[in-house]
């Protein structure tokens, strides 16, 4: 997975200014990063990913021109640099608590050791004596992919002796940030499209939903790789129960359902593992046909399993296959006549016009709320007219062929929507501004027993509410007097779920550097991200009364009169057991 | 067994429709409460009840026979068992013991946790079939008590992570979602975890791994053939030998050992590729140990460097003293991936150790996280007078209004007790306590016994105002986890064959003569980039030790 790079594939490139610029590698086009230069794609192509690259100068040489992989070591050089300083000013014993890395000097008359500090540095743009028009004239003569110009630039900073040791690499860096003609190619995967969609695009596209969080959505959810899973029926075979299925309703744009794909094992075309797949797919976007190159690329790694992976799966046509897995499959309720899944095309999927190599086509389906609740109302639902084989026959093939098309399309939206009705999914998430009580109001009665629950809201009030509706004192009341649920005191049914819970995670990123250990100093604002999770419980037929009542009442307790006067109540009795549930 | 009985898939993965015999369940009394439980059918323990196995709980016994066979996430019935004369069975007395009872229950409870692994050790020991003939006889059919209920859960990495029993500090949810989340395990991924621990984050990690089960599951994971496509995988490594055989057992009791791979070794000492096994072919790697920087030396794709790797280690002799003669060095890593780490230490210094020995070895983006994650409790508070005697509220005035009202009638009645001197008959502290506007010329316990009444027609699931805050107990701080990335080995010789693919590519279309040699990408201009650098004070030093 994501070892090395393929053509049309979208990664991002890191680069000094620490921005991402996600694009997709398009075989001989030539790629422009901004003032940090230009490159070819084929410079990259076939290489492995997470490496750094420097921009060479340009020079007649056109086989040594292009880019160069930057060692590690060079990476670091600064760094190390200044461990090892500062570790044998240790071994010295002449700079005295010199361990944190801090540059002393040593005051000689009476050994007293004075910090360096800024007190003395006077604030003066002129410091740096070259302009800005220089630096540019620099910059064309060509500049040893920057590290000559950030040299030069140091050099002819007048006040640079002045300089703390952190001030002057704070100043070094600033500089290689701007000049130095580097980047990084990164792959384009769940945590970086949400790190690079949070940071550099537009947070509220996907309800600022923080990695962190994502991660956390993701564990509570329970959802896993659920291919091996069993198909079992329900008792009344009335449907599945289970069967590694999950419902989503995502108003990120896709980004929860890529999340959740992702740890289905559903979200990337098989790539390293069967090059073969990824090449076909390559293959069909490759406007020339000519996979020559890419087929070699891939043989580097994948010596001799491509024959094999090919013969063994036949290609299966796109209408057939098309939402049709029966196990380890997202369905998707969207509030809209298509679903707005846009993120999925970093991951090379297009919902509207899916590839059939992809794994998503089979196993993400799509079903929308009136589809869900009320299927006759849908025009796709009603079976299209069936013609006879003899009539069929003296169609003209064009005619035919949307005659089948429309009959496979009725199929596959019939057979998703009965499959959803009839529920027994293993869990649910929400990542919606539709208010909660609806969602769960419908969904939830489809889910499985035991099954998980997670709603992510951006902000907390929406969650609390939602948790509010299943408290202990609500459930008891409603146990005592069940009501046809929504009505105005219970939204939802309080005994479906179990343990409602509201919690949050929070990310902090540190700089770790000799000496110059410490969190970062700026973060992210804006909404902090909450989830509710809980769990799917068939609750007993017929009252169940509860027991214990661990907690110590204070003796003398008015409350205990309270619970006196109302024996007969199991709202009381009920407190005991489920008091935290 | 799993061992010994035909394949079932672990409950953690796929669950079945209903709770099996032999499953593990998790038993949730409340959200902090959760027994896990190995369901059994007989009661290898001879623990004495009439019913069979039975787990007693603080909210009463449950035979397994009634728990067997529900579908999951029911809510179950106490069942009215006989704890208490069980001890003296053969005497004839079948006294109901109710009051011994409650003692019994809190005990049983917290030995919850204790109780399975005796559960398991009892069961590998007892290799009897489970019909033994004279010594167990059919369990009574159990009869349904009248309070009392859980609900009977399949368990999940998340549950068992609450429940587990504690052998060392654990892995949180929190932590290892986002640590999992961080390292790519995905299905397919061959993840490295060393120090086990308590198995929390085994059990979370061989989840985000799995993508089916060896071809032969009853087996021990063996070597698989290569042309297979690739299995996801945890191996797991555990140097306390004790922690080690728990955590064993209770990963064949989970259904897990087909993917979790627990070997017994010192990473730091002897490295993670067992020498007679074919390659681990790691591609994430998860440390929690107390010196994460010994044990990277290992994690390399070529032989180790015997150069001191980290020259600020003030003990540069610890490598290689104990490790073997590195004769043949065998990589653990997969070498046609990147391999993404993440070490978990409490400690700055720790971590400062281990980013320097990572960086001397060559990693990349290396970054340092910390996650820090709380719950939140919504309740409703209740503030006013019509709270008065209740639990749970405030029943201080809720307005101004309501204080002056108060007030007004405090200041008129002891006007009245002036005016009528010694009339005020049954005040009985009246003077002090308030009143809301209609208890007007109540005693005080009038007028508790009032609102008490009244409170059976109050919704008070839904008066007052909703907060929110956080549970009491914080988790503060938990570990730094720093994250790093080793790019695939690339070559000199690579490089060459990938410039000639892409090269002559490139030259053959412009000798064509095309135009779509030409076309451009133009990435918008990076005006973020200019802005950052004049923030000085906030300047990240780390240039490619960012985030991906």
């Amino acid at each position: 997975m994501h070892a090395i790079i393929f053509p049309n594939v979208y990664v991002a490139l890191r680069l000094p200014s620490d921005t991402l610029k996600v694009l997709q590698i398009v075989p001989n086009t030539t790629i422009s990063i901004g003032k940090y230069g230009t490159f070819q794609a084929n410079h990259i192509l076939g290489r492995p990913y997470h490496l750094t690259f420097e921009i060479l100068d340009e020079t007649d040489d056109s086989v040594r021109s292009g880019l160069r992989i930057v060692p590690a070591a060079e990476l670091y050089a600064d760094i190390t640099e200044g461990e090892l300083k500062t570790s044998a000013g240790i071994d010295d014993g002449k700079v005295i608590d010199g361990k944190d890395g801090v540059e002393y000097e040593v005051v000689t008359e009476n050994g007293e050791v004075v910090m360096r500090t800024n007190c003395q540095t006077v604030d003066d743009p002129a410091s740096q004596v070259m302009s800005q028009e220089e630096i540019e004239a620099l910059k064309r003569e060509g500049t040893g992919s920057g590290k000559d110009l950030i040299a030069k630039i140091l050099e002819s900073h007048s006040a640079l002796d002045q300089k703390t040791a952190f001030a002057l690499a704070k100043y070094t860096l600033r500089k290689a940030k701007k000049y130095m003609r580097r980047f990084t190619v990164l792959p384009v995967d769940v945590p970086l499209l949400t790190h690079w969609i949070m940071t550099e695009k537009e947070p509220m596209k996907i309800m600022e939903l923080r990695e962190e969080m994502l991660a956390l959505v993701g564990s509570w959810s329970n959802v896993h790789f659920g291919g091996s899973n069993g198909v079992y029926s329900r008792e009344d075979g009335t449907g599945q129960v289970g069967g590694g299925r999950w419902l989503i309703v995502d108003e990120t744009g896709g980004l929860v359902v890529a999340a959740m794909a992702e740890k289905m094992g559903i979200l990337y075309p098989p790539e390293s593992d069967q090059p073969s797949e990824l090449i076909q797919t390559v293959h069909e976007e490759f406007e020339d046909g000519d996979t020559d190159i890419a087929n070699g690329a891939a043989e580097d790694h994948s010596s001799g399993k491509n024959q094999s992976a090919q013969s063994n799966r036949p290609k299966p046509t796109r209408q057939s296959l098309s939402m049709s897995a029966p196990t380890n499959t997202l369905t998707v309720i969207h509030a809209n006549s298509q679903p707005n899944l846009s993120l999925l095309k970093y991951f090379l999927f297009d919902s509207t016009n899916p590839s059939s190599s992809h794994p998503l086509n089979s196993h993400l389906k799509t079903v929308s709320w009136l589809q869900l609740l009320s299927p006759s109302d849908d025009a796709g639902y009603a079976e299209p007219e069936v013609v006879p084989d003899d009539i069929l026959k003296s169609y003209k093939s064009g005619k035919r062929g949307n005659y089948y098309r429309k009959r496979r399309r009725w199929e596959r939206i019939k057979s998703v929507v009965d499959e959803s009705r009839a529920g027994g999914y293993d869990g649910l998430i929400v990542a919606s501004f539709m208010d909660p009580f609806t969602i769960l109001h419908h969904a939830v009665p489809l889910l499985r027993g035991g099954a998980q629950v997670v709603v992510y809201s951006p902000n907390v009030e929406p969650l609390a509410e939602l948790a509010d509706c299943y408290s202990t004192s609500r459930r008891t009341a409603f146990l005592n007097n069940p009501l046809e649920v929504p009505n105005e005191d219970f939204p939802l049914n309080p005994t479906l779920l179990l343990a409602p819970t509201i919690q949050t995670a929070r990310c902090r990123n540190w700089q770790v550097l000799p000496g110059r250990t410490h969190p970062l100093m700026t973060g992210r604002g804006g909404a902090e991200g909450y989830i509710f999770t809980a769990t799917r419980v068939l609750p007993a037929e017929g009252k169940v009364e509860a027991r214990g009542r661990f907690k110590r009442r204070k003796a003398g307790d008015i409350g205990k009169g309270y619970e006196a006067s109302s024996k007969q109540d199991p709202v009381n009795s009920i407190t005991g057991q489920t008091e935290a549930i | 067994m799993a061992e010994t009985q035909a394949f079932r898939p672990s409950p953690f993965l796929d669950p079945g429709p209903v709770a099996e015999a032999d499953s593990l369940a998790v038993l949730h009394l409340r959200r902090d409460l959760q027994i896990p439980t190995l369901l059994r059918e007989q009661d290898e323990q001879q623990e004495g009840y009439d019913e069979g196995k039975v787990t007693n709980t603080r909210f009463g016994s449950f035979p397994h026979s009634t728990l067997i066979g529900v579908p999951w996430g029911s809510q179950v019935r106490a069942s009215a068992v006989d704890t208490g004369s069980r001890g003296r069975r053969g005497n004839g007395k079948a006294s109901k013991g109710e009051k011994r009872k409650r003692d019994g229950d809190g005990l049983e409870e917290e030995a919850g946790a204790k109780r399975i692994k005796k559960e398991v050790k009892a069961n590998e020991n007892s290799t009897v079939t489970p019909d033994r003939p004279g010594m167990t006889p059919t369990p009574k059919a159990a009869v349904t008590a009248s309070t009392g209920f859980i609900h009977i859960l399949p368990p999940t990495p998340e549950s068992w992570t609450t429940s587990l029993p504690h052998r060392t500090q654990v892995v949180y949810t929190p932590d290892y979602s986002y640590i999992l989340h961080r390292l790519r395990a995905r299905p397919g991924s061959v993840l490295i975890e060393a120090g086990a621990g308590s198995g929390s984050f085994t059990h979370a990690a061989a989840r985000a791994v799995f993508n089916g089960y060896p071809s032969s599951p009853n087996a021990t994971p063996s070597p698989r053939a290569p042309q297979q496509p690739s299995l996801g995988r945890v191996h797991s490594f555990e140097f306390h030998a004790q922690r080690h055989s728990h955590l064993l057992t209770e990963l064949s009791m989970h259904g897990l050992s087909p993917l979790v791979h627990l070997h017994h070794r010192d990473v730091c000492a002897s490295g993670f590729q067992p020498p007679s096994q074919p390659p681990l072919n790691a591609t994430a790697i998860f440390l929690d140990l107390p010196a994460p920087w010994l044990a990277l030396k290992h994690l390399t794709r070529s032989s180790p460097p015997n150069s001191k790797p980290h020259p600020p280690s003030p003990q540069p002799t610890t490598p290689s003293t104990t490790s073997p003669p590195e004769a043949e060095f065998r990589s653990p890593l997969n070498p046609h991936s990147a391999i993404h780490l993440c070490s978990f230490s409490p400690c700055i210094e720790q971590v400062q150790r281990t980013i320097s020995t990572l960086r001397h070895l060559g990693w990349h983006s290396i970054s340092t996280d910390e996650i820090s994650a709380k719950r939140l409790e919504t309740r409703r508070e209740r503030i006013g007078l019509q709270e008065e005697g209740l639990r749970g509220v405030n029943p201080s005035a809720a307005t101004v209004d309501e204080a002056v009202t108060r007030l007004r009638e405090v200041e008129g009645r002891t006007k009245g007790f002036y005016a009528d001197d010694g009339a005020a008959g049954v005040t009985g502290g009246g003077a002090t306590g308030p009143a809301a506007g209609a208890m007007s010329g109540l005693s005080k316990q009038q007028r508790l016994e009032k609102i008490r009444e009244g409170l059976a027609e109050r919704k008070v699931w839904k008066e007052g105002r909703l907060v929110c805050r956080a549970e009491l107990e914080l988790k503060t701080h938990t570990s730094y986890l720093v994250f790093a990335v080793l790019p695939m080995e690339w070559t000199e010789e690579d490089e060459e064959r990938a410039r000639e693919r892409w090269g002559m590519k490139k030259a053959a279309r412009e000798r064509e003569g095309g135009v779509e040699g030409a076309v451009m990408v133009e990435v918008e201009a990076d005006v973020k980039g200019e802005s950052d650098v004049k923030m000085e004070g906030n300047v990240k030093v780390e240039a490619d030790v960012k985030m991906e």
